[in-house]
């Protein structure tokens, strides 16, 4: 359904927990002071990989199973949807209404697989089947919809870290169409080793922490965590008296089909996601107050991006805030699009966009209008791009738009 | 979904063979083609499964040569196999233009299973040094799904989607939304899933598999009395959807109509357990096919997802007891033929709508009267108006499909 004739999509809770901890007040906090939550990994022995960083939710804001065989990103996923129901006044259940829950997950409980592999190769007698009980993708999106008593679709998209930007578009658009009348959308992601050791056979991964855009950046850092977004339609948000703190104009994707991991360098195939993006949306580029970039931090990625956003923006681009989420909590994978689409909304709500940590100079070669520092001012309603690519040439954008204050 | 989307191609790879055609006489012949799974690494049970559906490896290479296969992980080859049966069933040749505006949707039970053992093998035992970069790229689930668009140069939207049983047919519904929303003119929507012998053993040890001493023996028994679990089974599926302008501008044959897709959730499972309310997953379905202005007494053929599951049959059984007041119409078991792959259910449902819908249910021979839903016996029937697909799968996730002919 197209824009001028979708309902407005309002975004009435939202959730996460993250390299800075647990909420998005703290998330909020760790955004706007510059500083980046990536460390030392102690979740595994860092000194068998080729880098040691990461950003790790800290032990404190990891929740305890709810279940045997749950997994960290389940767990995650849980507390923050307790989060965005209660920030959005729902009830689990959702009173009757209908919903459906849009889940991103690249990882799934592949961090408990590895004690289960452990287990089967260390010779120590038969490996315990409990660790494999959330393996799959599914596993946080199911505990979900479990967990809020969801009996619409539930799907999870594992399109990389795409995944979570991509599920947003299906939120969109069953809500649009009164498929379902609330639509719980987000992503979780944990730390494994075997990500961990992937990136970095890739040499994907910067040995201390990611620079996005920057000249002489070496790749990305690694994050975890989860973030959750409630989504109704507007008019039936305020008639239960909830107030938006966003909205969600538009979604769209597109796929390079260059090659399984670096993207098209020409940044054709970003830009054909942008632009049915922006159509879908029914918003021109001209309308864009800030872009909260993919911008992992490796060579490859960061200019095919530079590349399609100087092909949509033109000479805009020089004076368009673009900031990178990624660079202060590491990348979440297919949950990424998820956390950045919350730090995007948190952003709106502020009327800030928030700095993106990492030192160095602004690529000359793909250069943007990096927020850098401290916090750059948004006007009331401001209007913002979120982007998220993934292997294989999958791309994905939404455009979320603030609720000013004279709307109430 | 605004208005029907056409299923203009079907391609298949399975334990039959390859394509359309050998998987309607498959169906037709009711005949599951099963192997000895490779149980030496000694985590099955000891009286557990020993069979499997397995693609037969001459008949991949042929489809998938050596030079094509070239860095693509096993399901990456089933899925590439399966788009290039489709395409040709389509009339439509890779790379062509048309293929600037095609998305590809793919659903996966358990993503690249042999890719992950290596490099966790490699990782956790020989050290993460040892992981290989181009191992890493096939191991995410997405990676038969870049591997079609790299193959056809798709240049739409990519997405996967991983709801166990309930994937296939919320693909067909995310790319039936994808046309509705302008984002493509085709999309070539499936399911790939491959078997190891150590997913085959965890399988076995999860108990969702018939085993050689339970009362009706190895095999798969959709809604019979003796059933014991499901024979697993490895394969792709891809069928090309398209809208009515873009097959009308290329003179498509059309297979079948899809008329709408959608999903729901049984919150009462447990994550790896069969939901608790039949009623509730019916509801469901009976709303789904309201919003498409159908209702389920027009709905005169159903093919379901039953694989001989305990608690999965008795599940969709109850579903279907539910959604049809009179008695369901009749229904066709696919999987007691095809074994537990989603992507047969895809398929079948396809060739069911396009009026191949008589075939036996492989493995049924005693009804269970707690269930009360007897599959078809492969006597002829009629061509169906309205098929209505089926998918209940563990842990709540439910997906319908319904489809007319061309």
């Amino acid at each position: 359904m197209a824009a001028a004739r979708r309902p407005r999509i309002a975004i009435t809770g939202i959730g996460a927990v993250s390299g800075y901890g647990a909420g998005v007040e703290t998330l909020w906090r760790g955004l706007l002071s510059g500083v980046s939550a990536i460390r030392e990994i102690t979740r595994f022995d860092p000194g068998r990989h080729r880098t040691r960083s990461a950003s790790e939710v800290p032990a404190e804001a990891v929740p305890p199973p709810p279940f045997r065989g749950a997994s960290l990103a389940g767990g995650v996923a849980l507390a923050a949807l307790a989060e965005a129901l209660a920030g959005a006044g729902l009830p689990a259940g959702f009173a009757g209404r209908e919903a459906g829950v849009y889940f991103g997950c690249s990882t799934g409980g592949t961090f408990e697989t590895e004690r289960f592999h452990e287990e089967l190769t260390g010779g120590g007698g038969r490996p315990r089947l409990h660790w494999l009980v959330s393996h799959q993708t599914s596993g946080p999106g199911d505990a979900v919809a479990r967990a809020c008593g969801a009996t619409g679709p539930v799907t999870t998209i594992s399109s990389a870290c795409a995944s979570a930007t991509l599920a947003l578009g299906g939120a969109l658009d069953d809500l649009a169409t009164g498929a379902v009348d609330v639509a719980v959308t987000g992503g979780a992601d944990a730390l494994c080793e075997l990500t961990f050791a992937g990136f970095n056979s890739l040499r994907a991964v910067d040995p201390v922490a990611c620079r996005p855009f920057r000249a002489g950046r070496e790749g990305m850092t690694i994050g975890e965590g989860a973030a959750i977004l409630i989504l109704e339609r507007e008019e039936d948000a305020r008639r239960r008296g909830a107030r938006p703190l966003a909205r969600l104009l538009g979604a769209g994707a597109s796929c390079d089909a260059h090659h399984m991991t670096a993207p098209d360098p020409s940044g054709q195939g970003i830009r054909r996601a942008i632009e049915a993006t922006l159509a879908d949306a029914g918003v021109p580029p001209g309308r864009i107050d800030f872009v909260n970039a993919h911008g992992t931090g490796t060579p490859l990625n960061d200019a095919a991006e530079a590349a399609a956003l100087a092909m949509v923006f033109g000479e805009r681009l020089a004076r368009l805030p673009v900031t990178s989420t990624k660079g202060a909590i590491g990348h979440f994978l297919g949950s990424a699009g998820a956390v950045e689409a919350v730090a995007t909304v948190l952003c709106l709500g502020a009327r800030l966009v928030h700095p993106t940590p990492g030192g160095g100079e602004v690529d000359p070669a793909g250069p943007v209008d990096l927020v850098l520092g401290a916090p750059r001012p948004l006007p009331a309603g401001a209007v913002a791009l979120s982007t998220n690519f993934a292997f294989g040439g999958s791309n994905g954008a939404v455009v979320l738009a603030g609720v000013a204050e004279e709307e109430g | 979904m605004s208005a029907p989307v056409l299923v203009t191609g079907l391609g298949w790879i399975g334990p039959h063979g390859v394509g359309a055609g050998e998987l309607s006489a498959a169906l037709a012949a009711g005949r599951p083609q099963l192997a000895e799974v490779d149980r030496g690494g000694g985590l099955h049970r000891p009286a557990g499964a020993r069979l499997a559906g397995l693609v037969p490896a001459d008949r991949l290479a042929a489809e998938v040569p050596a030079a094509l296969a070239r860095r693509m992980s096993y399901p990456s080859r089933l899925a590439v196999a399966a788009t290039r049966a489709a395409l040709a069933d389509a009339g439509l040749v890779e790379k062509e233009p048309g293929f600037a505006t095609t998305a590809i949707v793919m659903a996966t039970a358990y993503g690249p299973v042999r890719i992950t053992e290596q490099l966790l093998d490699a990782i956790l035992r020989q050290g993460p040094e040892q992981a290989s970069p181009s191992l890493f790229t096939e191991s995410v689930a997405s990676a038969p799904a870049s591997q079609m668009a790299l193959f056809c140069r798709a240049l739409g939207p990519n997405l996967t989607l991983t709801q166990r049983k309930a994937g296939p047919l919320l693909a067909l519904a995310e790319g039936a939304r994808l046309i509705a929303r302008g984002l493509a003119d085709r999309v070539l929507v499936g399911a790939v899933d491959e078997l190891t012998p150590l997913l085959h053993a965890l399988l076995d040890r999860f108990r969702f598999l018939a085993r050689p001493g339970a009362a009706g023996g190895e095999a798969a028994r959709p809604f019979d009395r003796r059933r014991a679990g499901a024979i697993a089974t490895e394969g792709a599926a891809v069928a090309v959807l398209e809208s009515p302008a873009a097959a009308a501008a290329r003179g498509a044959r059309v297979r079948a109509r899809l008329l709408g897709a959608w999903g729901a959730f049984d919150p009462s499972a447990p994550p790896l357990g069969w939901g608790r309310e039949p009623a509730r997953l019916a509801a469901a379905a009976r709303r789904g096919l309201a919003r498409y202005g159908l209702a389920p007494d027009a709905v005169d053929r159903v093919v379901a997802s039953a694989s001989g599951s305990p608690g999965g049959d008795r599940l969709e059984a109850g579903l279907l007891r539910a959604l049809f007041a009179g008695g369901p119409p009749p229904v066709l078991a696919p999987k007691g033929t095809l074994g537990e792959f989603g992507g047969g259910l895809l398929a079948a449902a396809v060739l069911a709508a396009g009026g191949d819908a008589s075939w036996p249910t492989a493995g049924f021979g005693e009804p269970d009267p707690d269930l009360a839903v007897v599959p078809h016996d492969g006597a002829p029937l009629r061509a169906p108006r309205l098929v209505l697909a089926s998918a209940v799968a563990a842990a709540g996730g439910a997906a319908w499909a319904v489809l007319s002919p061309p």
